[in-house]
């Protein structure tokens, strides 16, 4: 079942795929890749054209995620970015690994790593206040 | 036929950005989170290391590659669910690599200097 021919309209997708969920994926690749244009668009504009990509460090991040407006586009472009890219990795894996113990091990893997990710990526957002720390570290120094 | 036609190029490049892509995000996520290691972490060192001109080159092929996936992805939704997406898929490809090369202008423009030291 390569997918390189992939299903075209809808009524296609629905022959083609055997399971609701399958199904609902094809949906949310489509519905999650038009929002993340945007959302990507916007967060490549504010660190690279707004600002100096060369020049990112902790202050500048601190700054940018003290902004509660910053965490909530954040928690979106992570979630559905991260939804997305990794369906479409599991989509590769399964077009081009054939033998079924590699296809299984590759994508416990990629679950596993992008679990991780996932928990990095929402406490990096939610947990912390990256300007009060600051402050407080800098405040050590003599 | 299919084969070695734009429809065949553009699935071709989308998969390789997508993959692409769907790894710098993996990494990408892990770097920043270092942040809660606070600002004496190795947060600033790591993000040294990322200034260095080779890396800053990678992100232009960063962005370059989401530029093409976003709007080659849009193309596909077209094809899904119009009739004159489908009849015109070529020339839409054609229209993505152009708006692509269009957007890269403004792009390098900002960046390479950066790179170069000359901002
Ligand atoms: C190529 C240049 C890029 C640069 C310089 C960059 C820079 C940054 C910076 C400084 C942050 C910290 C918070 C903020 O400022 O929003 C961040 C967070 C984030 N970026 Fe990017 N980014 C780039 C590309 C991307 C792309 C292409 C994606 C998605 C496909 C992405 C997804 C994310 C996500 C999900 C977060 C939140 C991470 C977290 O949960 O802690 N970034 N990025």
């Amino acid at each position: 079942m390569a997918r390189a021919a992939a299903p075209r309209t809808f009524s296609d997708a629905k022959a083609t795929y055997q399971t609701n969920s399958e199904l609902a994926w094809w949906v949310f690749m489509r519905v999650s890749g038009f929002l993340l244009v945007f959302l990507t668009f916007g967060h490549l504009w504010a660190n690279n054209m707004a600002f100096n990509a060369g020049e990112i460090d902790f202050d500048y991040v601190a700054s940018r995620l003290a902004q509660p407006s910053v965490k909530v586009y954040d928690s979106f472009l992570l979630l559905f970015a991260l939804l997305h890219g990794v369906n479409g990795l599991r989509y590769s894996i399964e077009d081009y690994i054939q033998r079924p113990q590699r296809r299984v091990a590759a994508k416990v893997a990629l679950f596993t790593v992008a679990g991780i990710v996932f928990v990095l990526g929402v406490m990096a957002l939610w947990t912390f206040s990256f300007t009060e720390m600051g402050d407080a570290v800098r405040a050590l120094e003599p | 036929m299919y084969r070695g036609r734009e429809g065949q190029w553009a699935f071709v490049l989308h998969r390789m950005s997508g993959v692409a892509l769907a790894l710098f995000l993996l990494l990408h996520v892990i770097d920043i989170s270092l942040v809660m290691w606070g600002p004496d972490g190795p947060f600033n060192a790591f993000l040294a290391f990322y200034h260095q001109w080779p890396f800053r080159v990678g992100l232009i092929v960063v962005i370059a590659g989401v530029v093409y996936h976003a709007l080659n992805g849009l193309r596909i939704i077209m094809m899904d669910f119009t009739e004159w997406g489908v009849r015109y898929q070529a020339a839409l490809w054609y229209g993505v690599l152009g708006l692509t090369t269009l957007i890269g202008i403004p792009v390098l423009w900002k960046i390479v200097p950066e790179i170069l030291g000359i901002a």
